[in-house]
């Protein structure tokens, strides 16, 4: 899986592309912790190259919520695939991660 | 009809490369089984890979063993069905809740949910196929999944 992330000015986003499962799980943690360590408030995780998620992932994207929270912000998710949002009803995160439609309406109006 | 239609089998040492091998074959029978549709190829598969993970991270290797994962997928008309091995490995203990609770509901108080995901991938193998059971078979434990698919 590949990361990327970018200063889109009133958030960060961090782009997942490829499958968000046990390997690729920690790589997100620290990604996400470095945002928050840099003072980033707002993040959106763009899901729209992430073709699969496991139980692994999913557990990173709520332990980097938390970590965003803990910190006065926030994380939201955007462009969730079939199999993402396959997983996130079936669990019922989809309450606590409720995916955007694109990163740009994640935190729009706010 | 229970005609092996498509199959693809993997046995390697149970390491973070065995899952990215094992995405690597579940796409190959994809190919070779078009016919499953979208909804079952994707909780199957999601299920194997759970299933897999869970070997690779709390599998414990028999004394002077290494622990491998055996994999051995077949698609019939009817049936996805996967065959995953623990070979050489201690037996488990305690043995997986194969009915675990549903997965928690997101808190009225506005707490978050706990990140231990090993309940959540439990519950959800359980509930992404038709029947999973978990036998122990000399030095090996194996885990049987198979979900019923409208495919053919």
């Amino acid at each position: 899986m590949e990361f990327s992330t970018e200063d889109k000015g009133s958030y960060t986003e961090v782009s997942a592309t490829g499958r968000l499962n046990m390997v690729a799980a920690p790589r997100l943690r620290e990604i996400v912790g470095d945002v928050v360590s840099a003072g980033g408030k707002r993040i959106v995780v763009n899901l729209a190259g992430t073709s699969f998620m496991d139980s692994s992932g999913l557990g990173a994207l709520i332990g980097c919520l938390k970590l965003a929270r803990q910190s006065g912000g926030d994380l939201r998710i955007a462009a969730a695939q079939p199999q993402v949002t396959m997983v996130l009803e079936l669990t019922s995160m989809h309450r606590v991660l409720t995916p955007h439609r694109t990163p740009e309406e994640a935190f729009a109006g706010e | 009809m229970n005609d092996v239609l498509a199959r693809r089998t993997l046995e390697e040492p149970a390491s973070e490369q065995a899952i990215e091998d094992l995405h690597g074959i579940l796409d190959q029978l994809w190919n070779d089984a078009a016919f499953v549709p979208a909804l079952d190829q994707m909780a199957f598969a999601t299920a194997v890979i759970e299933a897999a993970s869970n070997v690779v991270q709390h599998g414990v290797p028999a004394e002077g063993a290494t622990l491998l994962l055996g994999v051995e997928l077949t698609v019939s008309a009817e049936r996805l069905r996967a065959v995953i091995s623990e070979i050489g490995a201690e037996a488990m203990d305690p043995v997986p809740d194969l009915d675990p609770p549903p997965a928690e509901v997101f808190p009225e108080d506005g707490t978050l949910p706990h990140e231990d995901e090993s309940g959540r991938g439990l519950f959800m193998i359980r509930a992404l196929v038709t029947t999973v059971t978990v036998e122990r078979e000399g030095d090996t434990n194996i885990w049987v999944l198979s979900r019923d698919s409208g495919g053919a």
